[in-house]
């Protein structure tokens, strides 16, 4: 394919009618930051390259840069059914490059290969995939605790009466806190993904066996996973508070952040100027997918905004 | 003539019911004086007093409001009177601290939190009338924690489902540069020093608008970026008397505290002034620095959205890497966040100009603080055996619990025992 070729399509997609009616149409690539793909570009040709990888089934492990983000509509309905259909197993692997040809080899048959029409590729709205940082969970463990006991016997137990009534446990591996209660009840925080939130709370139950007291491992229940992602562009949040009133709240005075309160589904996102979003509220994973695409979908109509 | 009143003035008998216009009045034929008006009065000590009741106190509606809640409504109207606000106001204000009384979780809470939410009303109803009021006044005026003011006010306006708009930057500028006590002449403020305040005004709003489009007002607080505004402008205005000064005497001279991130906005303010006086022909010559760029911020600013549109790229419009820069910038050269020194860009063989930098907010310009590694790839499935040594590891061994316990002993041992005096 002549580079021209691959270039004049895509320069139609950059009129937007968005755009300021002064301001030029710029071409020049431009790379930003580390953030989530430290990996530097391959070649320049981004888009010429990401058509040709199209055709052969392999994804751009490369640092994919922001085409222009007009034609999403069929690219941001895909990615449900991508996360969707994705075992939970593979899941974490989306939110790092290198292992994209393992699990996105199976779905590539489903992404519309157009080269008439330079739609955003599958692959680069899965780049921007978010990420968990934090799991909240809790177990009942079915029998009443003596927190004293269990200071004494544990190391890494932590017991302050007059502070807060519960044991504060912490282990190295996944590296997680948790708080017990006397009445058996467990509260465990710091798992980065739903199958680490379990494992360390199953740790936690054990260790308590050990201790001497018949614990079991009833109701496990996530309550809360925080998240967050990208957009790598900046955000005008004074125009997205204008726009959204019903939903966002922006006061500079006090947070530098706007807090999006997102009805469905049901989550609570801080925007920021650089483009960072962070997602918390969601109790299951593609709870924060779906509000990352509605989220982006709206910034991307804040993008040309200068 | 009504029986037995007497003037409270001048003792007289000779009351005289007149009329004014349509209203009823008693007036003392002696001296003059209104004895009543009207015919509504309520309380039997206030009638043979022959003195008007005020309807607050007569209609008995502070009996069926309680004493904290009468005391937040005068404090809300005492906060309206002391900012001087419109009439108007001080109803709304007071009929929304009314309507958050009404909320069981409000009625409930705490004093500190009730004279919070005073100030709360008051500001929710500037806002919504564009009066520049800032949270920070407020709370000097409350002599309120801005932690413990920002959480009433975020729960009452979620509560009270209000739509609270943004705070009007220009309004702030004007009332902000008004404040500045630099337009007369004084002991402290010398003749070179005073500035025409409509000048300054003007220069400061193009400035503050500057600032908002590139990038360096959103998600920060709007003082401080005013403040740099306006030592700017009023710099430019004269600037041979006034390069001498900086920000900290400058505040100082004009009776304005100096907030603490004015300094870096100013920074912020002139790296975007020298970026665009690199696009003016006959300033390019010049070599300008940060201080020598203040005698140009009036060309720059009759000049500034052609200059801006030149010395800075989009860095929203984040076009595909297959687009090259007609000026043969270096392929493949990761910019990383992008450089705010343009002049990095330039290509070392011959006089290229400098490419222009990306216009994106600085803290999209810095490098990383630290590098966000991706995490490995976790394969837990959380349902794996695990070991029993894991385990042991976090328990205590015998010989460890009866040290711990010593140690316990002691330290009580050696709390209870008395201090000797």
């Amino acid at each position: 394919m002549d580079r021209n070729d691959s270039l004049s399509p895509f320069d139609q997609y950059l009129a937007s009618p968005q755009g300021s009616p002064g301001t030029p149409v710029f071409s020049p690539m431009m790379h930003y930051g580390t953030g989530l793909t430290p990996q530097p570009v391959q070649s320049t040709d981004s888009l010429f390259t990401l058509e040709e990888e199209q055709q052969q089934a392999t994804v751009a492990t490369g640092q994919l840069l922001k085409t222009s983000q007009q034609a999403t509509q069929e690219a941001s309905d895909q990615t449900p059914q991508l996360f969707e259909s994705q075992p939970l197993t593979t899941a974490p692997a989306l939110g790092t490059t290198p292992l994209y040809p393992s699990p996105m080899t199976p779905m590539t048959p489903m992404t519309p290969v157009t080269p008439m029409t330079p739609a955003m590729p599958a692959s680069e709205i899965a780049e921007l995939v978010p990420q968990l940082h934090n799991i909240v969970c809790t177990v009942n463990l079915g029998c009443k605790l003596d927190l004293k006991s269990i200071a004494l016997h544990a190391r890494n137990a932590e017991y302050n009466p007059k502070r807060f009534a519960a044991v504060i446990m912490r282990i190295r591996e996944p590296r997680t806190t948790a708080l017990l209660f006397s009445s058996g009840k467990m509260v465990c925080t710091g798992g980065k993904s739903e199958e680490q939130a379990r494992l360390a709370s199953r740790k936690y139950a054990r260790i308590i066996q050990k201790l001497g007291f018949p614990a079991k491992f009833l109701d496990f229940k996530i309550q809360n996973m925080v998240g967050s992602c990208d957009v790598k562009f900046p955000i005008r949040l004074e125009a997205l508070v204008l726009s959204h009133q019903q939903f966002a709240s922006y006061e500079p005075e006090l947070f530098p952040g706007l807090v999006y309160r997102m009805i469905k589904p049901r989550l609570v996102l801080l925007i920021f100027v650089s483009g960072k979003v962070v997602l918390t509220g969601a109790k299951v994973r593609s709870e924060i997918y779906e509000a990352f695409n509605n989220i982006y979908s709206i910034l991307k109509g804040f993008r040309r905004t200068s | 003539m009504p029986g037995g009143g007497r003037c409270p003035d001048c003792g007289s008998a000779e009351l005289v019911e007149d009329s004014h216009y349509s209203q009823n009045q008693l007036v003392c034929s002696d001296c003059g004086c209104v004895v009543t008006e009207g015919v509504l009065t309520t309380t039997f000590s206030d009638e043979g007093n022959l003195r008007e009741v005020t309807y607050s106190r007569s209609t008995g509606e502070n009996e069926q409001v309680s004493r904290s809640q009468q005391r937040g409504l005068r404090r809300v109207r005492d906060l309206c009177r002391v900012l001087q606000l419109p009439p108007t106001f001080e109803d709304t204000a007071v009929a929304y601290y009314q309507q958050a009384h009404q909320l069981a979780g409000i009625r409930t809470a705490r004093l500190q939190k009730k004279e919070v939410l005073a100030g709360c009303c008051v500001l929710i109803t500037c806002r919504q009338r564009n009066w520049p009021l800032t949270m920070g006044t407020i709370c000097t005026l409350l002599y309120a924690d801005l932690d413990v003011f920002s959480g009433t006010y975020m729960q009452i306006v979620k509560l009270l489902g209000l739509d609270v708009p943004s705070l009007c930057l220009v309004d702030l500028v004007k009332t902000y540069c008004s404040s500045f006590k630099l337009f007369e002449a004084s002991p402290s403020v010398p003749a070179k020093y005073v500035e025409d305040k409509e000048k300054m005004l003007s220069r400061t709003l193009q400035l503050v608008e500057l600032a908002d489009e590139t990038w360096l007002v959103t998600g920060r607080h709007p003082l401080p970026v005013i403040t740099a505004a306006t030592f700017l402008a009023w710099q430019s205005l004269r600037p041979s008397d006034r390069l001498t000064c900086s920000l900290a005497r400058f505040c100082k001279l004009a009776n304005v505290d100096l907030p603490y991130p004015a300094s870096s906005r100013l920074q912020e303010l002139l790296a975007v002034l020298l970026r665009m006086a690199e696009q003016l022909a006959w300033l390019q010559v010049l070599k300008l620095d940060k201080r020598s760029v203040v005698k140009h911020i009036g060309d720059l600013l009759q000049h500034r959205h052609m200059l801006v549109r030149k010395a800075f790229r989009d860095g929203t419009a984040e076009v595909d890497a297959g687009e090259k820069e007609p000026q043969g910038q270096g392929q493949g050269q990761g910019l990383g966040d992008g450089d705010v020194g343009s002049s990095s860009l330039e290509l070392p063989a011959g006089k290229r100009p400098a490419s222009p930098a990306l216009l994106l907010p600085p803290c999209m310009l810095k490098p990383p603080k630290r590098v966000c590694s991706i995490p490995p790839v976790s394969t837990v499935t959380g349902d794996e055996d695990i070991s029993d040594s894991e385990i042991e590891q976090y328990l205590r061994t015998p010989q460890e619990i009866r040290d711990f316990q010593k140690a316990q002993a002691a330290r009580q041992a050696a709390q209870s025992v008395p201090n000797p005096t």
